[in-house]
């Protein structure tokens, strides 16, 4: 793999020295103890629980450009971004990145009238230390292979600080692109809620075209102080080529309250967690997930509903349609600690298989330690039903036009949980443009020939 | 139109997962007239209504049935519907997260009647006052939820909207109280009408008291086997289907009764 560490810009040694001298100096320690931790670490191989159904064997991370220098391609993405902001929350402030760091912070006055910080999250790691801080401290630069690499590397990035008792007034996007072969991008993405504050934020990782192999190695961090409240969507559309391995790490204080969804249609492979850690008494997390895979797509969600605190609450839902010989591979954990008695947490995954060779799968499971709660799980894989098609045909509507209704309204009920109204008809818009059998990824899809 | 819009079945044989249920079933319904098939549990009524509307479980093993001179048996569902064919489901299957709305205007949009959506919400309004059905089914998902009757009155619903020209109702009645059954009777009867022929499979004679068939045929075994008037399902009603299907010889010969009598 010689060759290949030549490539300029490519993930290694050099690009983290050019990140750690760019860093300031806390930043800059954490780089380095990152890289090191990401060099020690194994890849993760089947031996590895998370990663027993999900193969990153052929992925060779070196192989990936994370600074590519001047591109010509940031006109383009930005372009495409604002198109879909535009789209979702035309009065959102808008914050876009690509490889080169954050290219656009625009909207951003009537936030900051308000005391809210919007920024990128290099340059809020000067100006607001302690809280990026705070919040980076949920991502320990040893904790995982893929988190090290992000801790190592990860540049521009979005952050969002509301402070205490603040309803922010937009909703913030945080937009994330890249293009051209082999690009390594590393969205990057913090929000913290001080006491009582509120918030909508949505995070956009789209590739500008169906093709192009890519990494996306990505985290986001949402910090809820006591009562905040936060509603967090996520579009993920990497192109179909792309690696991508993200960690959402949320942490709820004291009655707070989470409404996170996230679509999922785009990259070759995912790995994906949703952590949310109830460490307040009172904490509500409510987790949804539409995710729609095609083609040789292998889409993993893996989530944690970590109750640390009495009569705290999390729901989970996690729609999936796949088909051709894509798979979604789905595994949840609802664990209780021993303190955390009145607990409601409840888990479920609902599959739905169009093609033959289409699979999907999913693990709940419970550990719990107190008695007095009330946790259950769900989990349903299946076909499209030959009574819901019959009823359909029988009213005159072309078979075809019957599966997309049906599959479509499969996924009404998660698409009905979205915190954002334009976001949700966003989403619904992608979903019967991918149910009509164009491609789930990239924001240009096209259709099958 | 009226008078060549019929359906017309001739020896029809079906089974399902390969027994045989429908034993040669001749049947005529011309347009503009009411039809009631009646008989005793298991003799092949849903059979029969399922496989007119092109059900893919139900194989067709012999003779024929068109409609409007049409050869329905090479038909997909779909098309049958298209061509004009309506059946009210006994047991209305639910489509989670599609709307009331949103199915109707799929399947007005397949039927080559789109309408601008005012236009359809209005005549959903009128359709939906007429048949005591609440507003706020609208945005509920088909049938998901819904009662045994709610269920039967969003068939009647569907029926009055796509205007077919043959619908084929299977034990709508069933399972309704008084009341209901009275709404949907009514609301058949006002569908009714010279371009529609309507075959109504039901084990009571209450609703045809409402709809007053011109026909009533008891199917047995497969086959149908005596056919009469009105008076027919009020003989059934008083003394049982016993007297009237008597021997198998009585059977054939009140088949040729039938025949003559269309």
């Amino acid at each position: 793999m010689a060759t290949q560490l030549q490539t300029p810009g490519a993930i290694g040694p050099e690009a983290v020295t050019t990140r750690v001298e760019s860093a300031c100096a806390w930043l800059a320690a954490r780089r380095r103890a990152a890289w090191e931790a990401y060099t020690a670490l194994p890849m993760p191989d089947r031996t590895n629980e998370d990663y027993r159904r999900t193969d990153v064997s052929a992925l060779r991370p070196d192989e990936f450009v994370a600074d590519p220098g001047e591109t010509g391609h940031g006109a383009g993405l930005l372009a495409t971004l604002r198109e879909m902001r535009e789209r979702i929350a035309p009065e959102a402030a808008f914050v876009a990145a690509t490889r080169n760091g954050v290219r656009a912070c625009e909207g951003t006055d009537p936030l900051l009238a308000q005391g809210v910080l919007v920024s990128s999250l290099e340059e809020a790691a000067e100006r607001d230390e302690e809280a990026v801080r705070r919040a980076l401290a949920h991502v320990p630069v040893d904790g995982s292979k893929f988190t090290s690499l992000w801790n190592a590397l990860w540049r521009g990035g979005v952050f969002v600080h509301v402070p205490a008792g603040i309803e922010a007034r937009v909703p913030v996007i945080a937009a994330y692109s890249a293009a051209g072969e082999q690009a390594a991008v590393f969205p990057a993405t913090v929000v913290v809620l001080e006491a009582n504050a509120s918030l909508t934020l949505v995070e956009l990782q789209v590739s500008p075209a169906a093709q192009g192999t890519m990494l996306s190695d990505s985290v986001t961090v949402l910090h809820l102080g006591e009562g905040a409240r936060l509603d967090y969507c996520l579009l993920q559309r990497w192109s179909a080529a792309t690696w991508h391995l993200a960690t959402h790490r949320a942490v709820l204080e004291r009655d707070s309250r989470l409404r996170f969804f996230a679509a999922t249609f785009g990259s070759r492979l995912q790995k994906a967690y949703w952590d949310a850690l109830l460490e307040g008494p009172g904490a509500d997390a409510t987790l949804t997930g539409v995710c729609f895979g095609g083609g040789d797509q292998h889409l993993d969600h893996q989530s944690l509903q970590a109750h640390m605190a009495p009569s705290t609450h999390s729901d989970l839902l996690l729609k999936v349609a796949v088909r051709d010989r894509a798979q979604s591979v789905y595994g949840g954990l609802i664990s209780v600690d021993r303190v955390a008695q009145k607990t409601d947490g409840y888990v479920q995954n609902r599959n739905l298989m169009l093609s033959r060779g289409a699979k999907a799968s999913g693990i709940p499971m419970l550990e719990i330690q107190a008695n007095d709660v009330r946790c259950s799980h769900g989990v349903t894989a299946g076909h499209i039903d030959d009574d819901q098609r019959f009823y359909a045909h029988s009213r005159g509507i072309e078979p075809e036009a019957a599966d997309r209704m049906i599959v479509r309204g499969f996924m009404q009920d998660a698409l009905d949980r979205c915190p954002h109204e334009g976001f949700a008809e966003f989403v619904g818009g992608v979903l019967d443009e991918v149910v009509a059998g164009h491609s789930a990824a990239g924001v240009e899809a096209e259709a099958p020939a | 139109m009226s008078d060549t819009a019929q359906l017309v079945v001739e020896g029809l044989r079906a089974s399902v997962e390969g027994k045989e249920i429908l034993n040669g079933v001749d049947l005529v319904v011309p347009a503009g007239e009411i039809h009631a098939l009646m008989g005793p549990n298991g003799s092949g009524k849903s059979t029969l209504a399922y496989t007119l509307m092109g059900h893919p479980s139900y194989a067709v093993t012999g003779g024929s049935a068109s409609f409007a001179g049409t050869d329905l048996l090479p038909l997909a569902a779909d098309e049958r519907a298209r061509l004009g064919v309506f059946l009210c489901f006994q047991y209305p299957t639910s489509i989670p997260g599609v709307s009331v709305v949103n199915f109707l205007r799929a399947a007005l949009k397949a039927q080559g009647r789109e309408m601008p959506a005012r236009e359809f919400l209005r005549t959903l309004s009128a359709v939906m006052r007429e048949l005591n059905i609440d507003e706020s089914f609208r945005s509920r998902y088909i049938n998901d939820g819904f009662s045994g009757g709610e269920k039967k009155r969003m068939e009647i619903l569907q029926l009055a909207l796509l205007r077919p020209r043959l619908a084929i109702l299977d034990e709508t009645d069933s399972g309704l109280d008084v009341d209901a059954l009275r709404t949907v009777a009514e609301g058949v009867g006002k569908v009714a009408g010279p371009d529609m022929g309507l075959l109504v499979i039901t084990h009571y004679p209450r609703i045809l008291e409402y709809l007053r068939p011109d026909v009533v045929h008891v199917l047995h075994r497969g086959r149908v086997v005596v056919s009469g008037g009105h008076d027919l399902a009020r003989r059934i009603e008083s003394d049982g289907y016993d007297p009237i299907l008597g021997a198998g010889t009585a059977g054939t010969a009140a088949r040729n009764e039938t025949k003559g009598a269309l």
